[in-house]
């Protein structure tokens, strides 16, 4: 059944869309994440203008955090303190973001840039993840401890405020600049960032891990809306069909995969998750390097 | 050998185990303060029995082995402390035991593998309704249960704990 998106002015199936949006949902619910580090590229694969996807991307990642961060609430899991700091930094981080994703779209560059963001982001992330699976599978990890209240330059920062609930006493400047980063991924890619924020507050600023994915569903939830909210205001790009198509897929998948988290195998399902990001990445990686179909384009000069 | 039932009673009654479960409610002192003052008085000792919340899949495998580890370490914790008030009351430390699950499945499971527990106390809660171990060991999993069950007030405090054992 082709359906006609306003937006992204192309006609697609609709029912493809909702497999897409039930696909995602299904992960995201089995491993509580947004699953637009997927979607976006996805949607893109499909033909979708990259700008289209992106702010879709950002949507979804929204619609699948809300409730996770409801639950994380009510347990006591957020450290609403440290998520105000993130998210500080993610305002800005994701203000500035847009602004970087008006400026490639003005000089015709963003679905390279957006390509290249995904090939380089999730090749990374891909294959730790499967380095991570293959050596818990062969049961060859060393015991690595990691040492609490290490002191590091980062103490020597100024601003410093204690976050009761993280059990920490340091700057405010490192989380700031954590949830900035993560802010312009945001922006750019369309993804909530809590697979790269949850390892950043662990390591970087040594938070204990039972307030982690709380705090992290926090700052996502409100940077993918504040990144949809200046996708759609800024640049028009907010497609509401296609949403919609996404969102009736993802909500039936996420029930499927929350269901199935308790029964299934973490190392064998992290694996599969790994090996899935790693595929879209070179697949978006194929799309810039095969030669393509016209050779010659014409667009705005730079 | 000529044991008399009054020299029975007293053996059987040291050897006895009073299980509390440790979880985040508020009753569970009341559970707690009941069963060691049951083991005071009556002799026998105090069972610990904290059921830790599994960690789920998470997307980094790292992640979710510090997770669980840091969730072990405070369950140490928390029980380490409970076990100093115990062993201030009844003069001996508890048996502690750190399980990870569902905490009636486990608790069910408990009870059918250690036959040394002979009494499981809990408390109930002060709110609406028993609390959700009491609602469903006296209900759906009643017949599973394989040791009585005493069932405090959680309202009790300290002493009308005292009278009443």
């Amino acid at each position: 059944m082709q359906v006609y998106l306003p937006i992204a002015e192309m006609s697609v199936d609709a029912f493809l869309l909702m497999g897409i949006g039930f696909g995602v949902g299904w992960l995201s619910g089995l491993f509580g994440v947004g699953g637009g580090f997927l979607l976006t590229p996805l949607l893109i694969l499909i033909g979708i203008p990259s700008p289209v996807a992106v702010a879709s991307g950002a949507n979804q990642t929204l619609g699948a955090s809300v409730s996770g961060l409801i639950a994380q609430w009510r347990r006591g899991n957020v450290d609403a303190k440290m998520g105000g700091v993130l998210l500080a930094g993610g305002f800005l981080g994701s203000f500035a973001g847009v602004q970087l994703f008006a400026l490639l779209r003005r000089i015709g560059q963003v679905d390279l840039a957006v390509s290249l963001f995904y090939v380089v982001v999730l090749g990374t992330v891909g294959a730790l993840m499967v380095m991570e699976s293959a050596r818990a599978i062969l049961r060859r990890r060393g015991a690595v401890r990691r040492k609490l209240h290490e002191h590091t330059w980062a103490h020597g920062l100024p601003l410093k405020m204690r976050f009761r609930k993280s059990r920490l006493y340091i700057s405010i400047i490192p989380p700031a600049l954590v949830g900035f980063g993560i802010g312009v991924l945001s922006a750019v890619m369309g993804v909530g960032g809590g697979f790269m924020l949850v390892p950043a507050m662990i390591y970087l600023l040594g938070m204990p891990t039972s307030v982690v994915i709380g705090t992290s569903l926090f700052q996502v939830v409100f940077v993918a809306a504040n990144v949809t909210l200046l996708q759609a205001v800024q640049l028009g790009t907010v497609d509401i069909l296609l949403t919609l198509l996404l969102l009736v897929g993802g909500v039936a998948g996420a029930q499927f995969g929350a269901a199935m988290g308790t029964k299934l195998k973490g190392e064998e399902t992290r694996a599969l998750l790994g090996l899935l990001v790693l595929g879209v990445a070179l697949s978006l990686l194929w799309g810039l390097l095969r030669p393509p179909g016209n050779l010659f384009s014409a667009g705005p000069a730079l | 050998m000529g044991e008399t039932a009054a020299e029975k009673a007293a053996t059987a009654k040291r050897d006895r185990v009073f299980l509390v479960v440790v979880d985040d409610s508020a009753e569970r002192d009341v559970a707690l303060r009941y069963a060691c003052l049951r083991a005071r008085n009556g002799g026998g000792r105090v069972a610990l029995l904290r059921v830790l919340e599994p960690v789920g899949m998470i997307e980094w495998a790292g992640v979710g082995v510090l997770m669980a580890e840091e969730r072990r370490e405070e369950a140490e914790k928390l029980l380490s402390g409970l076990g100093a008030q115990v062993q201030e009351i009844t003069g001996s430390l508890p048996i502690v035991e750190i399980r990870e699950g569902e905490p009636r499945d486990q608790l069910l499971a408990l009870l059918e593998e250690d036959p040394r527990i002979s009494i499981l106390v809990l408390a109930s809660s002060t709110g609406s309704g028993p609390g959700p171990l009491i609602s469903a060991l006296t209900g759906r999993y009643a017949s599973r249960v394989r040791v009585p069950m005493t069932i405090v007030p959680g309202g009790l405090d300290d002493r009308e704990l005292e009278r009443v054992t």
